[in-house]
């Protein structure tokens, strides 16, 4: 099936991104391997799907968050990391505790499958049609809040970056 | 479930998870406060991911409404974020947090 | 207006997207292939009009980059929130416009904010 193999090639792609932006040495790397890592999960949207929510995922974050993380990455002047004082003991306890994690949750989410295929009509319920109804109808309350957060953020990213403003 | 032709839940589950320890292992290997950004953000998407499987799964849009909020949420910290490890650039000449460690008990 | 989505009706933007990365990769390869090949000290300098180099090329540059960069993300993502808005909008009647103008009115009182604090002010 042409899905199932879509779906190994964007999963290898999501966690070679993963874990090439933990381990690059160059932060500006990091961003690249993280932008890449994005594009695969909007790949899976569209398996899924949510076909809006993919449009918007490749928008806000390869478009717009991971545009900021370079602009302050270059702004911080972050050519090569000062070299991380790491400790092996560091690392180990790091990826063992990650590598626990793992195994716990996965063997939750392993537990109780059901056989069978998804309802015929979750397919068309990435729509935006389908998007907008619920979300101006059953979500009223968190869209009016979004706005007083968007209100929030603008108001803290304006004060804390006006001292440099004024001088 | 098969969500998609060959694939089930518990495939997008596991990614999902992968995904998720990654960022987690991220934040503890890397020190620099960007980075440790950054795996926060890959963290936030696997949560994504999760949920926009469970909602193909149940047919219900209300799960991506959910992710739709989650990009808000991650915009706005972002927005608020960066401008923090701005300031802190500014004042202290790092964003090391091996370095930042002034109020470390 | 409820038209069923499938997989292959992105077949064409699939055979975009390879048509146009194949193209990049060719003419790449192309390039490195068929082009001449001539390295040393002088044509890897950044700049070649007898100056010599100084400094990085990636310089700290001014805050007020970084602030618009900011309200650029946060306006970004509010424009999104109406696109569901703007398919739906006569379903949604009267009482979508008006969620959809308290929504606005708290974005326009921080744009408010913003120009006068002299966030956006370039001088």
């Amino acid at each position: 099936m042409i899905t199932e193999y879509l779906f190994w090639f964007l999963a290898f792609v999501s966690v070679f991104g993963g874990v090439a932006t933990i381990l690059s040495r160059n932060p500006v790397h990091s961003v690249l391997y993280l932008i890449l890592t994005f594009f695969a999960i909007a790949g899976h949207y569209l398996l899924l799907n949510a076909q809006f929510l993919a449009a918007v995922h490749v928008i806000v974050y390869a478009g717009a968050i991971m545009v900021l993380f370079l602009y302050v990455i270059m702004m911080l002047n972050l050519n090569r990391l000062d070299a991380e004082k790491r400790t092996l003991i560091g690392k180990v306890t790091s990826a063992v505790s990650a590598g626990l994690l793992l195994l716990v949750m996965v063997g939750v989410a392993r537990g109780g499958s059901e056989a069978g295929e998804a309802p015929a009509e979750s397919i068309d319920a990435g729509l935006v049609e389908n998007l907008g109804q619920v979300l101006y109808r059953d979500f009223l309350l968190p869209f009016e809040m979004a706005s007083v957060l968007f209100l929030g953020a603008m108001v803290g990213a304006v004060f804390l970056s006006k001292k440099e403003l004024n001088s | 479930m098969e969500l998609i032709p060959g694939v089930t839940t518990e495939h997008y589950l596991v990614l999902s998870l992968i995904l998720f320890c990654l960022g987690i292992f991220g934040i503890l290997y890397r020190r620099n406060a960007i980075l440790m950004f950054m795996c926060v953000e890959l963290m936030l998407n696997a949560s994504n991911l999760a949920l926009v499987a469970f909602s193909r799964m149940w047919g219900d849009t209300g799960g991506q409404v959910f992710v739709f909020f989650i990009m808000v949420v991650a915009a706005a910290e972002v927005a608020v974020g960066l401008a923090i490890l701005m300031l802190l650039y500014r004042n202290m000449g790092t964003t090391q947090t091996d370095v930042l460690n002034k109020m470390k008990w | 207006m409820n038209t069923t989505a499938h997989l292959w009706d992105y077949l064409p933007i699939l055979i975009m997207a390879i048509v146009a990365l194949g193209f990049v990769i060719t003419v790449m390869a192309l390039t490195h292939a068929v082009g001449p090949r001539r390295k040393n000290a002088v044509k890897d300098d950044p700049f070649e009009c007898g100056i010599p180099v100084q400094g990085n090329a990636r310089t700290p540059f001014s805050i007020k980059y970084f602030l618009v960069a900011i309200l650029f993300v946060l306006f970004d993502v509010e424009v999104i929130f109406m696109y569901p808005w703007a398919v739906n909008f006569r379903e949604l009647g009267v009482f979508g416009l008006w969620e959809m103008f308290a929504f606005m009115g708290l974005m326009i009182i921080g744009l408010v904010y913003i120009i006068r604090r002299g966030a956006l002010k370039w001088e």
